[in-house]
């Protein structure tokens, strides 16, 4: 299997850390708010449809709200192959980092 | 109350649905309007909307890039679909793809033909600026030419500052040049001022432009006149003898001089020659001989000059001319017209004519466009076979646009390999194309780096407007009606079809018409009656000096050859043109005078050419007195004015005021039947022959036309004997005449190339339509014959529809090319008549083509074994 990419890594996590409130808004600023700059819609989607195809996250549909004009919302959610590829990317993070203290590099 | 709803910014808004393309759309712009609303309500609609911009734009990248993605994987199953059927269906594929090709190889020939046609005289850095000086000038005659008053040029620059310079140049003409022991006939031998280098840019390789010509006896020559004469040896300076007379020293090399240019020479004498040689005076108002042309300033306006000049010429020679009951007018010709506009007697060079560029113009693009008709109508055709495809795009949610795309694309992608073929075939077929036109046009993508994107985009052009049709034949259909398989199409298009195949084909018919009509003219004015004997003539032009005084002993001298029936002489070649002169009959007042042709002939000119005598008797040499008194005319000359018995009738010669000459007279002695000295485009003229043995510059020698290998070595070898200085130059009569219709020749071979191939790509596509209606109705034909059906009966069925259309198309073309084709007939003087034979032939041939065609494709359907069209039903 490939290795993720990091913002693959990065929205996976995402994905499963907020649970039921990952859909487009949700994501975008907790992503943001990690990589510490503007995440942008574009690169969102463009990334989310790449794991959808490669069957990593599911897609569910939300309902619509006022302030999103009667769009729904679309809520994700891991696969199994998604948790199977976290739990590789943790594996090998672990592996990588081990033995390397925080102050390694200062 | 729900707080008022802010607007996202309408832009934005627009950009992202054009640009973003996921299928979570919906959800993105829902994301967009969520957050924006969120803004809205905590910072404001101002930030909100800034938000939203930077958003937009940010993702902009991204969006794009996923966009072309998409579309490049769908253009890559595009090419790969339209890869695939293009193998599939090769016969198809090779009658669509030549087709075009060949219509565009045409089409390219053409336009390359039609560049340099418009390009002529453009090189000239001034050539804004120049004009030629044309006149009609009548005396008596009318003359409607570019040949001018000699005075003019000067008398110009000294009247107007608006023109700069004038020069003078006299029409290029074979001379004989000799260099130590090289001797050549050179064929454009000009004379000219030397202000003819400042006026046009003919760049000096060696010498200096400002003197080159301002002494006599001077010779600018050009590059490769030069390298034959004197090899890599310098050329300045050295001395060129022409015309076995008078040396010429080298003053100049220019580089040689463009084909696109109307003035064509080899080399150039110095006008201050003909001056030294008092031939030409600056102050001969009544003298046409030269050709001018004029630089005008920067601001010209020849339009506002030429309106000053029938003041000009009043002022110079109003006063003669009244008096001689004349009229002259002058007009300048701007330089870049010349080749194309003009209609001119006595022109320096033959030009071409604007109609030519578009009349071939025309006929390309009709060409071509018979070759996108054959595409419009296989596509529509086949379309059943693209259905299922269509419909199964349809069922996968491709929309219609994208469809039409797809269509277009691949018709596309079939009109660039036609290019591609079409550019192959045009670097095959120019030498071919250069040889009929006479001309030197190459494919040079390099010299021109345009062309290749204008080919290019004429490529691109035919796919989309030969694929719109089919295109939207193609995407409108349902995809339920066609995956049922019930779906039949073709036949709700084919009135379409069938206009196109009648259009198509009456092209190709009126061009077949217009060839024989062509062809039969050239044959009517070939074997014409000319009033003489034309064969077995050997005619020695420009005899010189020598021959011509000790001309009766050398006459006889010929005459005693083995094989030489008869030796006559005159002053011109016949076909080759005469003077013309105002002659007064007697009985005649003043005003009256006639403009007539006269030749000079020696006594034994008339028998030789085998010309009759209908009244009176010919020139005779043991009576003196017939070269200074006694002439013959033509019967148009007798009718003209009016002699019913010519003979013993006087014409009469005044002397010019003041000259001190006295009036004499010359009597008519015999008449001549009428006979062409011309192309047949023009009428026989009133004649006066003169017997003048001292202006006879031409040898007539009728041979026999038994073993004419061996007359002519005698006569080369005893020519050697009496002009040793020149080379033997001689042409047969009857060649000369022919080649007075060598435009007419060229248009035949054109317009049968050109009918050849409409009618070769008019049958490609017939070919493809019948054996694809073949095929459509296999099953048809199977039950038919299985019923009992002959297989004429089903030949009959399956070519009766189309033999339908070429006879319909016969009754469009055949009156159109006998409309044209009699404006054409109309500019000759001596045409033929159109008969039935020149419709009944295209017709037949349509029909015979087009039956052949079909009935191929016919019989094999016919024949097929009905057990194999029928098993799966």
């Amino acid at each position: 299997m490939k290795e993720l990419t990091k913002i693959e890594e990065i929205l996976l996590l995402t994905i499963w850390r907020l649970k039921d409130e990952a859909y487009g808004v949700g994501i975008r600023k907790y992503v943001s708010r990690i990589i510490e700059k503007e995440f942008t819609y574009g690169n969102l989607y463009s990334a989310l449809s790449q794991l959808t195809k490669k069957k990593y996250v599911k897609k569910t549909l939300g309902d619509p709200t006022p302030d999103r004009r009667g769009r729904r919302k679309i809520y994700y959610s891991l696969s199994p192959a998604g948790l199977n590829a976290l739990k590789d990317a943790r594996k090998m993070n672990q592996k990588m980092w081990e033995g390397i203290s925080e102050y390694a590099f200062d | 109350m729900p707080p008022r709803k802010s607007h996202p910014p309408r832009i934005a808004g627009w950009i992202l649905k054009y640009t973003a393309r996921y299928e979570e759309n919906f959800a993105l712009f829902g994301d967009f309007d969520e957050e924006f609303q969120e803004i809205a309500r905590t910072k404001g609609t101002f930030f909100a909307r800034l938000w939203y911009w930077r958003q937009c734009i940010c993702s902009l990248p991204v969006f794009t890039r996923d966009f072309f993605y998409w579309r490049f994987i769908m253009l890559k199953n595009y090419l790969k679909i339209a890869l695939r059927s293009l193998k599939k269906h090769k016969g198809y594929s090779f009658i669509n793809i030549s087709g075009l090709a060949i219509g565009m190889a045409v089409c390219m020939l053409i336009f390359l033909w039609v560049l340099n046609e418009v390009s002529y005289d453009r090189f000239h850095e001034k050539a804004d600026r120049i004009c030629r000086i044309t006149m009609d000038f009548k005396i008596g005659s009318a003359l409607h030419t570019p040949v001018c008053i000699t005075a003019a040029g000067p008398a110009l620059v000294d009247d107007f500052a608006e023109v700069v310079t004038a020069a003078r140049m006299d029409r290029p003409r074979r001379v004989t040049v000799k260099y130590e022991d090289k001797t050549f006939q050179e064929e454009n031998v000009g004379t000219a001022e030397n202000t003819l280098f400042d006026i046009f840019s003919f760049p000096f390789v060696s010498g200096d432009p400002k003197t080159a010509l301002e002494a006599p006896y001077t010779v600018v020559i050009t590059e490769s006149t030069a390298r034959k004469y004197f090899g890599d040896e310098n050329p300045l300076g050295k001395i060129l003898r022409i015309n076995d007379e008078k040396d010429f020293s080298v003053t100049g090399v220019i580089k040689d001089i463009p084909p696109n240019s109307h003035l064509q020479f080899s080399m150039l004498r110095s006008f201050q020659t003909l001056k030294a040689e008092k031939s030409v005076r600056d102050n001969q108002w009544f003298d046409l001989r030269f050709y001018t042309y004029l630089l005008l300033d920067e601001h010209n306006d020849p339009g506002l000059l030429e309106q000053k000049l029938p003041e000009f010429i009043d002022k110079h020679i109003g006063k003669a001319l009244n008096a001689a009951g004349g009229s002259a007018q002058i007009f300048l010709q701007p330089l870049k017209r010349i080749h194309l506009y003009s209609d001119f007697e006595r022109d320096i060079s033959a030009n071409s004519d604007i109609t030519y560029v578009y009349l071939f113009a025309g006929i390309a693009i009709f060409i071509l466009l018979i070759a996108g008709i054959n595409f419009i109508n296989l596509s529509t055709a086949r379309s059943t076979k693209r259905a299922q495809e269509v419909g199964m795009r349809k069922t996968m949610g491709a929309v219609r646009s994208r469809l039409i795309g797809q269509f277009l694309g691949e018709s596309m992608i079939h009109s660039i390999l036609a290019m591609v073929l079409a550019v192959m075939l045009i670097l095959l077929l120019l030498p071919l194309f250069n040889s009929i036109i006479g001309g030197q046009l190459s494919l040079n993508f390099i010299q021109i780096p345009w062309l290749f994107a204008a080919f290019l985009g004429m490529a691109l052009i035919v796919g989309l407007l030969a694929g719109i049709y089919p295109a939207f034949i193609l995407s409108s259909f349902l995809p339920g009606h066609v995956l049922k398989g019930s779906f039949k199409a073709g036949g709700s298009h084919s009135r379409l079809r069938k206009i196109l195949v009648v259009f198509q084909f009456s092209i190709s018919i009126a061009l077949i018409a217009a060839t024989i009509i062509v062809t039969s003219q050239i044959l009517f004015m070939k074997n014409k009656e000319l009033g003489f004997n034309k064969e077995h003539v050997v005619v020695i032009p420009q005899i010189s000096e020598s021959i011509r005084k000790s001309y009766r002993p050398i006459r006889s001298e010929l005459l005693s050859l083995s094989g030489v029936i008869d030796v006559g002489a005159s002053d011109i070649v016949p076909s080759r043109g005469q003077l013309i002169a105002p002659f007064l009959p007697e009985g005649f007042t003043d005003d009256q005078v006639m403009t007539m042709d006269y030749i000079d002939v020696d006594a034994h000119y008339i028998p030789t050419m085998g010309m009759k005598i209908i009244a009176g008797r010919n020139f005779s040499d043991d009576l003196a007195t017939d070269p200074d008194e006694s002439v013959l005319i033509n019967e148009t000359a007798a009718k003209k004015i009016g002699w019913e018995n010519a003979v013993g009738k006087r014409f009469i010669f005044r002397p010019p005021p003041n000259s001190g000459g006295k009036t004499f007279y010359v009597s008519v002695i015999g008449v001549v039947k009428d006979f062409h000295m011309q192309s047949l485009r023009e009428k026989i003229e009133p004649l006066i022959i003169f017997y003048d043995e001292d202006s006879l510059s031409t040898l007539s020698i009728r041979i026999a036309p038994d073993n004419i290998p061996h007359t002519m070595g005698l006569l080369k070898k005893k020519w050697k004997e009496l002009d040793p200085n020149r080379p033997f130059q001689f042409l047969f009569l009857d060649d000369s005449f022919d080649s007075l219709y060598r435009s007419e020749e060229s248009l035949k071979t054109i317009t049968f190339c050109f009918s050849f191939l409409a009618v070769l790509i008019g049958c490609l596509g017939l070919f493809g339509m019948a054996s694809f209606t073949a095929e459509q109705r296999t099953k048809e034909i199977g039950i038919r014959k299985v019923l009992g059906a002959s297989i004429p009966g089903i030949v009959r069925l399956l070519a009766k529809e189309f033999m339908l259309l070429v006879v319909f198309a016969n009754l469009i073309a055949l009156p159109l090319a006998f409309f044209v084709m009699n404006r054409w007939l109309q500019s000759f003087a001596y045409r033929m008549s159109i008969h039935a034979l020149v419709f009944v032939l295209p017709a037949a041939l349509s029909l015979f083509i087009a039956l052949i065609t079909v009935s191929f494709q016919a019989f094999r359907a016919a024949f097929a074994n009905p057990v194999d069209s029928l098993r799966y039903e």
